[in-house]
């Protein structure tokens, strides 16, 4: 069993236009292990994209304050590879394109990565997974030949991460927002993917402004944040409980003083 | 004062001559054109500064015996020079019957003199253009020249596999002439690579390519000179009513080098692509100015080139596109983009429009620029190392010059040259 703890955490990024550091995350608490799920809910502008690249290792996001730690070692010093090598990943909600490198080069160098030089996968090994798992999400293989991301919709760049996700098998997945932009059908494929990897080695960040997703994924534990900090936990009725009543409703029952970027 | 060239030269160029059997015209072509190189300027280009490398200054023409290599390409037609010796070549059956000839420019003289005399040297560049050119003409020491008669299409590519030998103190004056007569197809690539070690040469390597009517002439090349071999290479073609000439050249030396394309759209409704990708490492100089002139009607010129500067190394693209007054209807593209990988490195893309005609359309793109941050942090997000994926990136920069390769295994060896070089120059 694996644990991720993020301790006291906060996250400043540097703004574009006046060069000054703003403080996004401002202590954050959260602690899982493999063979669990959680999600991370919560109104737009809040820092839950901000505590998935910062868990990541993105340089643009500073953490000023507290830890990260995987498996009881901080990781706060590693740089985003070896962050991965470790076995964190994350599911991006905006994927780079990168043209002349195909998906299958690209999953051989990411699998290869993780085994000595003298002990890369071979090739046979390597095409009988990928099948199986392109069969798990609907995918072709002429999708995995195309150049990585280039000229993908928005549900077939989500798809790929999932697959990239099954190929990698990481200890923990952070998926950022999966569900934005896919149709209901897209929906539940992301979602047979993610559930197939389930079970006692792997762990999973679920990101999400909607309860839909979690319909399909459902999570063990499930997380409110509301400007910068995580305000309440409990079980998957908390997510239904916030479909039905809003971020508002949630804020006023705690006597928040926060303001919600989309609130009128 | 230094001598003559003439005086210097003339009993080696005529002793080589006579070992070679060459008949009296093109002895004649040689010591005319050394006499002219006397009084002929080096070619100038554009914020490329080479006049130090001495390409002007003849080394020794005439070879002791060159190592064996093992370089034969694997293609059924094809020919594998070293140095100055043909070591084989095999044309298919069927292409030889139509006619089509693939042979040694030594050859080529003798037996065909009156093709030789027609297009060597008199269409597309010739001895006076400069003083390099003319000391290609004057030092010839290998070469080939390719034919493909009226109205021949030719399905499988002709290969060519070019030995330049630094194990023997000798200059590598190398001359390939490629004539597609009208309504022709032909897909030729070429490597140009260095074997040997233990001596400094210079290379003077011109190759021309005329494309007559209504013809289709890919022409790919993989250079890989060592960075003992200091270089001119020029690659130039001439496009005749509707014909069609792509180059897509890999430009993976490691020495000094200047290239010099590109194509004169002579034809109404003629038609060339000229791509370049390019890799600079070490302390190298790589400089390549890609002209295309449009000068019939309705012609459509496009160069691209994508180049990677690593190290100390320097790399300049110029790329020239030039509509002439007349050549109305024409269309011509350029996108030059350098990316750097180090600070120490140096690096230019410069375009030039010279447009003298009202009715046509132009553009051109160029950038100078770093590594995308996004696609990085993306790769390492995966596992992928910073070297490996930056390498990665790069391929994929460099991906839309080795897309344009038309066959599969070269491809392939272009991506490990690609793959060669770049890990070379993260060291």
């Amino acid at each position: 069993m694996s644990t991720l703890e993020i301790k006291d955490l906060h996250v400043s990024v540097t703004d574009d236009e006046n060069g000054e550091g703003q403080e996004i995350l401002k202590g954050v608490n959260l602690t899982m292990s493999t063979n669990e799920i959680h999600a991370i809910m919560g109104p737009n502008g809040t820092g839950k994209s901000t505590l998935s690249q910062a868990i990541m290792g993105n340089s643009a996001y500073k953490v000023t304050q507290g830890d990260i730690l995987l498996d009881g070692k901080s990781i706060l010093e590693l740089p985003v590879d070896e962050r991965a090598r470790l076995g964190l990943f994350l599911a991006m909600q905006y994927p780079a394109e990168i043209p002349g490198v195909t998906n299958v080069e690209f999953m051989r160098a990411a699998i290869n990565s993780r085994r000595e030089k003298d002990d890369q996968i071979p090739v046979m090994d390597f095409i009988k997974k990928l099948e199986s798992k392109q069969d798990i999400l609907d995918m072709t293989d002429e999708m995995s030949e195309r150049y990585l991301n280039e000229g993908f919709s928005g549900g077939e760049k989500k798809r790929n991460e999932i697959l990239q996700l099954l190929m990698i098998e990481p200890k923990f997945a952070i998926l950022d927002e999966i569900d934005s932009g896919l149709d209901i059908d897209a929906l539940k494929v992301v979602s047979r993917g993610v559930n197939s990897m389930r079970g006692d080695n792997f762990g999973s960040l679920i990101i999400t402004h909607y309860q839909r997703l979690l319909n399909y994924i459902v999570p063990d534990q499930v997380h409110v944040m509301m400007d910068g900090r995580i305000v309440k936990s409990g079980g998957p009725d908390l997510a239904k409980k916030l479909e039905d009543e809003g971020y508002a409703g949630l804020r006023d029952d705690l006597h928040l003083d926060v303001k919600l970027t989309d609130e009128i | 004062m230094r001598a003559n060239l003439i005086d210097k030269y003339k009993d080696d160029v005529t002793s080589f001559s006579q070992s070679k059997g060459e008949p009296d015209w093109y002895q004649k072509v040689r010591l005319d054109s050394l006499e002219k190189a006397e009084e002929l300027s080096l070619p100038k280009y554009e914020k490329i500064n080479y006049r130090s490398w001495r390409l002007d200054r003849p080394g020794s023409i005439e070879s002791a015996d060159t190592s064996e290599f093992n370089r034969k390409p694997q293609a059924e037609n094809y020919i594998y020079q070293v140095g100055d010796k043909t070591i084989s070549t095999n044309l298919e059956d069927e292409l030889s019957k139509k006619g089509v000839i693939l042979t040694d420019i030594f050859s080529a003289m003798k037996d065909y003199p009156e093709l030789m005399q027609k297009y060597f040297m008199t269409k597309v560049t010739k001895t006076t253009d400069n003083k390099l050119t003319a000391l290609n003409a004057a030092f010839l020491n290998s070469g080939v020249f390719l034919y493909v008669p009226k109205g021949v299409r030719i399905t499988k590519s002709i290969q060519a596999m070019f030995v330049q030998d630094n194990s023997i103190d000798c200059d590598f004056v190398h001359h390939v002439l490629i004539v597609a007569d009208a309504d022709t197809e032909v897909t030729y690539l070429e490597n140009l690579v260095s074997e040997g070690s233990g001596y400094k040469n210079k290379a003077n390597v011109v190759v021309e390519v005329i494309a007559a009517d209504n013809s289709r002439v890919h022409f790919s090349a993989l250079d890989q000179l060592s960075k003992d071999t200091t270089t001119y290479l020029n690659r130039r073609g001439i496009t005749g009513n509707n014909a069609r000439l792509d180059w897509a050249i890999g430009f993976m030396n490691d020495g000094n080098v200047i290239g010099d394309f590109g194509t004169d759209l002579l034809g109404e409704g003629s038609h060339t692509e000229a791509k370049v990708v390019a890799i600079t490492t070490g302390e190298q100089v790589q400089g390549i100015d890609t002209k295309v002139t449009n000068y019939g009607k309705h012609t459509i010129g496009h160069i691209l080139q994508h180049g990677v500067i690593l190290q100390k190394s320097t790399l300049t693209f110029n790329g020239v596109g030039h509509i002439v007054k007349g050549a109305r209807g024409s269309d011509a593209q350029q996108e030059s983009r350098v990316l750097m990988l180090s600070r120490k490195a140096r690096g230019d893309a410069n375009p030039i429009l010279l447009i003298d005609e009202n009715d046509v359309t132009a553009g051109h793109a160029a950038s100078v620029g770093r590594v995308n941050e996004d696609q990085m942090y993306y790769l390492m997000s995966r596992g992928i190392d910073e070297k490996t994926a930056q390498r990665l990136v790069i391929r994929g920069f460099l991906s839309s010059v080795i897309s344009e390769i038309p066959e599969k295994d070269v491809r392939a060896s272009l991506t490990q040259m690609i793959e060669r070089k770049l890990v070379y120059g993260q060291q």
